[in-house]
């Protein structure tokens, strides 16, 4: 039973490997126990939020197949998704997901071999991880224990192990933080020197403080006459010039 | 299954099996076939560079221009740059072959796109615009072999003008717009490097026509790349360096033949087998027939119509984000609705969509979405596997 459970679930782009000859009518892979694969028309179509879903749902791994990098057909599908999931681009994955979990494979239409081999190698490392579902607990924090605890004990054991620390360090930053922020505007507002306030604050560009202090060029030569002028009466060297 | 498809498919096949070797040997970071539009960009970049260098010591013009001791005309300038000027047979050189090179990467470039099917529907406009700036940058090449005024040049430009003369109504036109003037003459070489210079440059605007509907055109292969495709062409200004054949001679008997430049050249070659009106109908029926091949119905092809992304409009909140990630700037914001609490509307040019989904990817509001893969469909699959057994 619990292996059976263990499902991973596969979003994959129309045009990268090509899982024809081993693909089943409802998504599964013969040859890989647990894989399930949903055809997409480009990797960068898949949302974070179906990952999460997925994962919620009780899926024990994702992963998301795309074309190589830079030979996306759409152009950027595949760019797409993989700064999402690495949390560069703005739909992102959520934080809390499990990034053990999710797995990104960048493959051409021929590599179905090494498809196989990575997804079923994947699926063994997904079923020995430790708990079965990180996210759902985090999200309902309180009133589960109490109510669960009577009927799956070992893996109720199992969870406060592999939890408790990500969970409390992400809550001691998250004070750490506060504190850090809380203290900031009281030592403004004890130390009222408006000198220091700046040194460390507002830095005044370079250019600008420069410009209030540039030396003015005074230009002092006599206008220039409009039109040609008289050639005679200039500086006497035309004149010279002429009579040699 | 058609022959035409057949000749895609195995095209693409091919393709397929190059590329993995390629990505075997430098990784899909530094292949080269996943730049192959940045490729011509990046020689585009050194033919400016070096022709400006050999536009400072050129001169335009058949004989004396400037009151002289000795003979001074285009080709004895080219051969002052050639032998004297430091470094200038170098110059001279990458000019050239950086030429060749353009030319073989654009055809790469062409052949890569169609055989991977990425020339069709939404992209006619890359496709159209890319062979005008084909059949430009063939000219522009041209125009540069009659630059060097050697005996070559010579031929060729009275190939062109017989060539003109056989059009009816245009051809006496077009002799005097090519020749600037009735014969050959001084004007004529300023003409010539007129069009040689103004056409390069007239290259950016056909350039950005054919970047204008994508976001994010890859223009520059990565350095790595760029230091390998230059040391190919240095490596053939070394081994084969360029040399002027014998000066052009309005006078003496006219050449016989030429050596033949298969890049730039080709053209001439049919020339020279078929009637002259014979070459024209060819040359036009095969540059109206490439630019048609993106249009199914010329060629009688079926092909599936896209699907265009659609928007919910009352779940959109204009953040701008399938904007931003649309590959193919077929995403318009435009204002709200007034009783709207938002400030944009996301809206979908359908003729510019290409049915991707990376915009669904982009909403985090599931506002948009495919009208035949619906993201909601997705969940339900998802739904669907977990929920079995």
């Amino acid at each position: 039973m619990a292996n059976e459970t263990k499902k991973v679930i596969t979003l994959m782009c129309e045009r990268s490997v090509d899982v024809s000859g081993v693909l089943g009518a409802d998504g599964s892979v013969s040859g890989v126990d647990g894989l399930h694969v949903i055809k997409i028309p480009c990797s960068g179509m898949a949302q974070p939020l179906m990952i999460e879903a997925a994962l919620k749902q009780g899926a024990s791994g994702v992963v998301v197949c795309g074309c190589q990098i830079g030979d996306c057909y759409y152009r950027e599908g595949n760019k797409m998704i993989r700064e999402r999931l690495l949390g560069n681009r703005p739909p992102m994955l959520k934080k809390a997901t499990d990034r053990r979990r999710v797995l990104a494979l960048w493959l051409s239409r021929p590599q179905k071999d090494r498809f196989l081999a990575e997804t079923k190698e994947f699926v063994k490392f997904c079923a020995e991880l430790p708990a079965p579902e990180p996210a759902a607990p985090a999200a309902k924090p309180t009133p589960k224990p109490a109510a669960v605890a009577s009927a799956p004990g070992e893996t109720e054991v199992k969870k406060p192990e592999s939890e408790k620390t990500p969970a409390e360090k992400a809550e001691k930053a998250i004070t750490e933080a506060k504190v850090i922020d809380a203290a900031e505007p009281k030592v403004a507002g004890e130390v009222v020197d408006p000198a220091k306030v700046d040194n460390t604050k507002t830095v005044v560009p370079a250019s600008e403080d420069s410009n209030d202090k540039d030396v003015k060029v005074v230009v002092d030569t006599p206008p220039i006459p409009e039109g040609r002028g008289s050639l005679d009466t200039t500086d006497g060297t035309s004149s010279e010039t002429k009579s040699e | 299954m058609s022959a035409y498809h057949q000749l895609i498919k195995s095209g693409n096949q091919l393709f397929l099996a190059f590329e993995d070797i390629t990505n075997k040997i430098m990784t899909s970071k530094y292949n080269p076939l996943y730049y192959h539009g940045a490729l011509p960009q990046f020689y585009l970049w050194v033919l400016y560079l070096s022709g400006l260098l050999l536009f400072a010591y050129y001169i335009p013009t058949v004989d004396n221009a400037y009151l002289s001791k000795g003979l001074i005309n285009a080709w004895t300038s080219v051969e002052y740059i050639n032998d004297k000027i430091p470094f200038g047979a170098v110059v001279r050189g990458i000019h050239r072959y950086a030429g060749d090179a353009m030319v073989i990467t654009i055809l790469l470039h062409a052949i890569r796109v169609w055989f991977t099917d990425r020339y069709r529907q939404y992209r006619w406009l890359q496709w159209f615009s890319g062979i005008v700036l084909f059949l430009m940058v063939l000219f522009i090449g041209q125009t540069g072999y009659y630059l060097v005024w050697d005996e070559r040049s010579l031929a060729l430009t009275r190939m062109t003008v017989s060539a003109f003369e056989g059009l009816p109504l245009v051809g006496s036109f077009l002799k005097g717009w090519f020749l600037n003037g009735d014969t050959i003459s001084n004007y004529t070489m300023s003409n010539y490097l007129f069009i040689h210079i103004g056409l390069s440059f007239s290259l950016l605007f056909g350039l950005w026509i054919h970047y204008v509907r994508m976001t994010r055109p890859v223009m520059t292969p990565p350095p790595a790349i760029n230091y390998v495709l230059m040391a190919l062409v240095l490596a053939f200004t070394f081994i084969f360096p360029i040399t002027s054949g014998k000066m052009a001679s309005l006078n003496g008997l006219p050449p016989n033949g030429f050596e033949m430049d298969w890049f730039f050249l080709a053209p001439y070659a049919l020339l020279n087998s078929v009637p002259v009106g014979m070459y024209w109908l060819l040359m036009v029926g095969l540059t109206v027939g490439v630019c048609l091949l993106p249009m199914p119905w010329a060629f009688l092809i079926k092909q599936e119509p896209v699907h265009a992304a659609e928007v919910v409009l009352n779940k959109c909140v204009g953040c701008n984000l399938c904007y931003l990630d649309c590959p193919y700037q077929a995403i318009e914001m435009v204002p709200a609705p007034a009783n709207s609490r938002f400030k944009l509307l996301a809206t979908v040019m359908p003729y510019r969509c290409s049915g991707c989904g990376v915009c669904v990817g982009a909403c985090a509001f599931d506002a948009i979405d495919l009208p035949d893969i619906p993201d909601a469909d997705v969940q339900a699959q998802i739904k669907k596997i977990m929920e079995a057994k």
